[in-house]
């Protein structure tokens, strides 16, 4: 069997093997590997601003164990007459611990951690690829004759605790491995629709669209790793949404396969008015009813002209002006996101080694002309980071007419660079986690979505919340506690949260970092803010769901599973 | 709530600060440069930035449009409208009006006080606090000089000048009222529920100051200056106002410090007396506090300032408010607070009061007051000292904080209250007395007048120890109410009190078992009580605290007594506070003048308000809102009951006690003389006696059954032919005249005839019956009848006391005084035989 996915990406940690930050023998910080453009870098001001951020010292190092020892996997539970019919399938499959261990988890911290310096008590028997529908169907009967749990595993990169095994759970657990479901079935020109197999991760979905000329546009963060029945399955967004749509919006159709049976609908339309949407039943569900095998897509085609663009704001409150004025006129471009000043000196940090003189010279005159000609504190301004999408000409006029929004709100042109290094940070700041848990420095990111008139108070008293529960909770130096405005829609905005914090001095980190993030949850949510934006629930935010939807909401949604999976084949336990 | 170690609370110390001002120069410190430190969010702003942001304000602009809506008028006028309210209410705090009065108040401050003394370590905890959250401060409020004060504190220390909640009638003092505004006072009116737009350019003025954290808010939870310096109930008005950003997360958490601003002596206080007893206070008014210089050649004593820790509302809160009620509506619509945050609300209100009382510094002159209010009229002085000092260590127990100098001796002590406090006592030819003397010649009234003024004052000083003691005083109070010293009773008459007096002391609500708690092992440790597992009682040894402790709150139970016996008697059923005071007033004027009361504490307005509105939430008097201001309806049958809980708590619970019988109205009824119709139905009454008897036997002997009976041998039929003759006839007379009125139980006659006798045997002669000490003979007044014994139920035969009947008989001239009591004769006749003094 092929996983090349696998094989790729590292088995404790974010992303591609041969792509990571790492501190030189000069002791400068570099990002090796040529995957991204940061690759093979040096960043000479970052080594600073960790010390200087958490306190982190590079002398004192804690480094993840090698490589996994296989002694402390816990034992396959076999059910043989499953292993036999599964056999007479010919689908492949796997009982090898590492598979196992690989799909035992998402990428919380505390799965992380646990994957550095312990084992899970739980975890997959077996892992099956199918690789058509029709191999699903056979599965999800074999488990129900059986009486044997299903989790699907598609890219791997829940944070919501949604991949981890019950504990408690005594079935044999069947890990349903969707990447060997990866083909673009068709493409239909005419509607602007495409049929994708679940299993297919974002990049190569993208790729093998731009072949014929067409795209998605749903870009998530997690795009390389994650699948298309993922983002299903959690109700993911892109972070293009502005122009495509989040993925309740590009799906046209889904293929599900239940221990009922198949669930879809009869015909692929643009809407229909036949009860309530079943595939807001599917959306979100995460893994509890059953496996997305294929899913209708609309595509779009590749756009003509992409342009880049930044903002600097002389404080927080004005860039979140800004950003309400632009959604109120909608005509936010395809990303607008605002970081706050805190983010955006880490972003600074992350300026690689400049090559020429000449543009180093250009970045002092204008940084010169920030601060001092325009009179913004370099401790308080902050950024968005723009990008325009579509033809050029529309691109430009677009461009210039949020400009014009954006110097209402006293904000600055700060160039193409800054945007595009802001996006291009998305894509490697997943690895930074892992050189800072080398360092004692544990971190996270949450999100949630918020009314406008909210979104203030709500990004000022969660990063206050944070502080103060980690001076309560011991911790020694000041978090790292940052947020940023990542979507803009009409009656709100998505927020996303950094958090981070040194935590040498302190005997169970991971408990101490959990209980802080459940208070910044509870802050989030005392503010007015959702319990999730795009992460989902999975077993980390189970407990507010109550909270979120009453009782009635969760008894609705309750009585579908019920429905749907009586045995409770697709025991993951998350969401209920 | 109450910390069990109060005595080893650890409290700061204090720094007088007029010590260096007599030092240095006053416009040197005026003119000093002032860079206060301030709110670390803040971004600065003059006030007039401050009232547009109101107006402009969504809040204040939804009030706008929907009160133009409704009364079909412009938006532009009601705008125009709530400018004028916001200009009337807005401060204009200026720099310069700041340094004028830091340089008159350091004069005037050294002239009337001998030292102003402040805990350093709360001025350097509230300078953290403001400088993290937004901050209100909340002091205690007995004279005008609080809010001054604290504005000169501040000022002292470089913190941020508060801007301060004033009354509007301050504006009636033309050039001080737009003094006090550049000072930082901002003016509301006393009253404006009914004025939606006056409250919402209110609320948001406030709201927006705290918001931006533009400066501390300052205001008094107990609305008003407190006339008896006994601590007010809190209002909850501007409280919730200030609470509110924290609930909608418009702030991260918002720092509430008490303030507990004691004077040795108050500035107001005889002002405040006239006012309680009816003669209205002068109206704010310019050439008022010109004329008020008059007492700037007084001395005031010294006065302490206690800063509080800052308390985080936010932990105050945390656990307790559900948030959604504020998700799910735009938060600049109004409204109302739920009941959930209007009961917390109300919960941090008493929690801060609690912690000003906690605070509060106790002279010894108020130890002194306390202990002369109960030895009225003259004390000798020696005692008073020796009281003093007692009392001083059991205040201490209580967790009161006196300050008396380690060196200074208690004679000393009394005697420097006494001099400060001239105006009140005095020393006389050994004896402390009041000075209520001023108009020897006077009316009755007058008199009286003069006396409750002086008995007023004095309990201004004593009431500054209620609050720290109103817990174990209540429970010894209870137990000398209760019919018995089980836990559940003494506990039931503590729960009463403390519900009748809800509005007179600070209770947090809905602990009355913890108070109860809180007062018993106060009393525990000073060795005033021993509890058991069912008891509670007095030890020998702490008798004399038991008693002083309920004398001490005797003049509130008899007040209250007085006022509920004219609101369930005397006043019409329904009234106004107008018409209810000033009659209540009258009332116990003339029991004063009669001399039926000592009671001069319940002329006091403020006693009268507060019982009045206990009833109201006993729920014994109606409160309805009327076009014309508030109407009172009483449920007099509901305020008798009240009254009857203080006189007999015994009724409520009957069959517990052991020691006492249950007590019962006695209706007289004067005896119907026998008609002759009587006669006929003799023989019938005869027939009937025969059974009457039979079951008078089975009474009369134990376990007599009936089968017994009707095997008769010779022997008792022979004894019953006997009892035939004279024995029978008298009891068959007993039954007849008692059959008319079977369930008498006394029968007066004083003088003619005599009693009802049982039977013919043992009857007194009259050697039997002995002289009055007097010397006159005795006669018979009344009898008691078995009856009684159905009644009390103690008629388990055998077991039981048991009597035929009990004759009284009583002196024949009546001799004595009206009042005392005297030794009378009583003959106990059985149905057998005995006879017992």
């Amino acid at each position: 069997v092929s996983h090349c996915a696998q094989v790729a990406r590292k088995w404790n940690g974010w992303g591609y093997n041969d792509s990571k930050f790492i501190f030189n023998k000069k002791g400068q910080a570099e990002f090796t590997g040529k995957r991204y453009r940061l690759g093979g870098m040096v960043l000479p001001t970052f080594k600073e601003w960790i010390e200087k951020t958490f306190g982190a010292s590079l002398e004192h190092k804690t480094t993840s164990r090698a490589s996994l020892n296989v002694n402390d996997v816990p034992p396959s539970i076999v059910n043989e007459e499953f292993l036999q019919d599964l056999r007479a399938t010919k689908i492949s499959y796997s009982q090898d611990a590492e598979d196992r261990v690989f799909r035992a988890h998402g990428h919380c911290l505390h799965e992380i951690f646990v994957l550095r310096e312990g084992m899970f008590k739980r975890i997959p028997d077996i892992v099956v690829w199918p690789v058509c529908h029709e191999d699903v169907v056979k599965i999800v009967e074999l488990a129900c004759k059986h009486n044997l749990c299903i989790i699907p595993f598609g890219g791997g990169t829940s944070v919501s605790s949604a991949l981890e095994c019950p504990e408690e759970e005594k079935r044999m657990i069947i890990s349903l491995d969707t990447s060997q479901m990866n083909r673009i079935l068709w493409i239909d020109e005419k509607n602007l629709t495409a049929c994708v197999e679940a299993g297919i991760v974002g990049q190569d979905l993208e790729k093998q669209l731009a072949e014929s000329g067409f795209c998605t546009g749903h870009e998530p963060d997690s795009m390389e790793f994650s699948s298309l029945g993922g983002w299903v399955a959690t109700r993911a967004s892109g972070m293009k949404k502005n122009i495509y749509g989040n993925i309740e919006d590009l799906v046209i159709h889904i293929k599900m396969v239940t221990p009922r049976g198949i669930v879809e609908k009869n015909c692929q339309v643009p809407r229909m008015s036949t009860g309530p949407d079943i595939h807001h039943f599917i959306m979100g569900s995460e893994g509890t009813l059953g496996v997305v095998t294929e899913v209708t897509i609309k595509i779009r085609p590749v756009p003509e002209y992409q342009k880049y663009g930044s903002v600097v704001f002389p404080n927080f409150e004005r860039g979140v002006a800004c950003l309400r004025e632009v959604a109120k006129q909608r005509c936010a471009p395809a990303s607008i996101r605002l970081v706050d000043n805190a983010q955006f000196q880490f972003g600074h940090a992350l300026k690689p080694q400049v090559a020429s003189i000449f543009t180093s010279f250009l970045d002092g005159l204008k940084k010169f002309y920030i601060t001092k000609f325009k009179g913004f504190d370099p401790n308080i301004l902050c950024v968005a980071t723009l990008l325009f999408e579509g033809d050029r000409e529309k691109v430009l006029q677009h461009e210039k007419q949020v400009y014009d929004i954006a110097t209402k709100f006293g904000g600055l042109a700060a160039g193409e660079d800054n945007g595009q290094r802001g996006y291009m940070l998305t894509f490697v700041i997943a690895y930074l986690r892992d050189l800072g848990l080398d360092y004692y420095v544990i971190g996270e990111s949450f999100e949630t979505s918020v009314p406008w008139d909210r979104v203030l108070d709500l990004c000022r008293n969660v990063k206050e919340r944070i502080v103060r529960e980690c001076k309560e909770k011991g911790v020694q130096f000041a978090p790292l506690s940052t947020c940023r405005v990542t979507q803009t829609y009409d009656a709100g905005a998505c927020v996303y949260f950094y958090f981070a914090f040194n935590y040498r001095g302190i005997s169970d980190p991971i408990h101490v970092y959990e209980q802080i993030e459940r208070a910044a949850r509870e802050e989030i949510l005392a503010n007015g803010g959702s319990l999730s934006h795009h992460h989902g629930v999975g077993k980390l935010r189970k407990r507010w769901m109550k909270e979120s939807i009453s009782d009635v909401g969760l008894g609705m949604l309750r009585s579908v599973k019920e429905y749907v999976d009586p045995n409770n084949i697709f025991g993951n336990k998350n969401l209920l | 709530m109450y910390s069990k170690e109060l005595t080893s609370k650890k409290r700061d110390e204090f720094e007088d600060i007029l010590e260096e001002r007599r030092l240095s120069s006053d416009l040197r410190y005026a003119m000093k440069c002032y860079t206060p430190v301030i709110y670390k969010g803040l971004s600065p702003c003059k006030p007039n930035a401050i009232k547009s942001a109101v107006l402009q304000s969504e809040q204040v602009q939804y009030v706008i449009k929907q009160l133009a809506k409704e009364m079909g008028e412009s938006p532009d006028i009601i705008q125009e409208e709530a400018t004028e309210i916001l200009d009337e209410m807005g401060h204009r705090m200026q720099l310069g009006a700041v340094r004028f009065f830091a340089f008159t108040l350091s004069k005037i401050f050294k002239q009337l006080f001998q030292r102003v003394c402040v805990n350093e370590e709360g001025m350097q905890r509230l300078q953290h606090a403001i400088q993290e959250h937004p901050v209100v401060l909340l002091p205690s409020h007995r004279s005008y000089v609080d809010f001054l004060m604290l504005s000169y504190l501040l000022y002292t220390y470089d913190l941020a000048l508060p801007v301060i909640a004033a009354g509007i009638d301050f504006l009636g003092m033309k050039i001080v009222g737009e003094l006090l505004r550049r000072a930082g006072a901002f003016f509301m009116r006393r009253s404006f529920g009914g004025n939606r737009l006056y409250w919402a350019v209110f609320a948001e003025y406030v709201k927006t100051m705290l918001r931006s954290g533009y400066a501390p808010i300052e205001f008094f939870l107990e609305g008003t200056r407190s006339r008896t310096a006994k601590t007010l109930t809190p209002k909850f008005g501007l409280l919730s106002i200030v609470m509110e950003p924290f609930f909608k997360r418009e702030v991260f958490d918002t720092y509430l410090v008490p303030i507990s601003i004691s004077y040795e002596r108050i500035l107001e206080e005889s002002l405040y007396a006239y006012e309680l007893l009816g003669v209205p206070k002068p109206k704010e008014s310019t050439s008022g506090l010109l004329k008020a210089r008059r007492i700037l050649s007084d001395n005031f004593g010294t006065i302490h300032i206690y800063v509080g820790q800052p308390v985080s509302l936010r932990t105050l809160a945390s656990g307790r408010i559900n948030r959604c009620p504020y998700n799910l509506v735009p938060r600049h619509l109004p409204q109302k607070p739920s009941e959930d945050i209007q009961e917390f609300v109300s919960d941090v209100a008493y929690k801060m009061e609690l912690l000003q009382i906690e605070n509060m510094v106790l002279s010894p002159w108020v130890l002194v007051a306390a202990v002369l209010l109960q030895n009225l009229p003259a004390m000798e002085f020696e005692l008073l000292i020796e009281k003093t000092l007692w009392l001083k260590g059991l205040t201490q127990t209580f967790g009161g904080f006196i300050e008396w100098p380690d060196n200074l001796c208690a004679k000393k002590a009394v005697l420097s209250g006494l001099t400060l406090h001239s105006n009140i006592a005095s020393l006389v030819d050994g004896h402390v007395v009041l000075n209520d003397k001023g108009m020897e010649d006077g009316a009755v009234g007058e008199l009286v007048f003069r006396h409750a003024l002086a008995v007023l004052m004095c309990a201004t000083y004593r009431n500054q120890l209620l609050n720290v003691f109103v817990r174990p005083a209540l429970v010894a109070v209870a137990l000398q109410m209760a019919p018995s010293f089980r836990k559940e009773e003494v506990y039931s008459c503590f729960s009463f009190l403390r519900d009748v007096f809800s509005d007179e002391f600070i209770f947090f609500p809905g602990i009355s078992l913890k108070d109860f708690e809180e007062g018993c092992f106060l009393l525990t440790k000073c060795d005033a009580i021993q509890t058991s597992q069912q008891e509670i009682y007095p030890t020998d040894k702490g008798s004399g605290t038991v008693s002083f402790l309920s004398a001490m709150f005797r003049p509130f139970v008899e007040g209250y007594q007085l006022i509920f016996r004219y609101l369930s008697k005397e006043m019409k059923e329904a009234f106004t506070e107008k018409q209810f005071i000033p009659a209540v007033r009258n009332f116990v004027f003339q029991l004063l003048e009669k001399g039926s009361t000592q009671c001069y504490e319940a002329l006091s307005s403020d006693m009268q308000k507060n019982a009045l509105s206990a009833l109201v939430q006993l729920g014994a008097v109606k409160k309805k809102k009327m076009p014309n201001g508030l109407i009172y309806n009483v449920n007099q049958e509901a305020v008798s009951k009240i009254l009857d809980m203080f006189d007999d708590s015994a009724d409520a619970i009957p069959e517990h006690n052991e020691f006492l019988f249950p007590e019962y109205e006695i209706l007289i009824e004067p005896e119907e003389p026998e008609s002759p119709a009587d006669n006929n139905e003799d023989e019938q009454g005869a027939e009937d006696t025969s059974k009457d008897a039979k079951e008078q036997e089975k009474l009369g002997a134990a376990g007599v059954a009936d089968e017994t009976f009707q095997s008769l041998d010779e022997e008792t039929l022979e004894a019953m032919a006997k009892h035939e003759t004279e024995e029978e006839k008298i009891f068959q007379m007993f039954k007849k005249q008692v059959a008319a009125e079977p369930e008498q139980i006394i029968r007066y006659c004083r003088g003619e005839g005599g009693p009802l006798w049982v039977s013919g045997e043992n009857r007194p002669e009259e050697k039997d019956i002995p002289n009055c000490v007097c010397g006159a003979k005795r006669k018979f007044e009344f009898q008691i009848m078995p009856q009684l014994l159905n009644h009390l139920q103690v008629d388990s035969l055998g077991e039981s006391i048991d009597w035929g009947t009990l004759v009284v008989y009583t002196c024949a001239n009546s001799c004595g005084g009206a009042n005392e009591y005297l030794e009378e004769f009583i003959w106990k006749q059985d149905y057998s035989m005995g006879c017992t003094i």
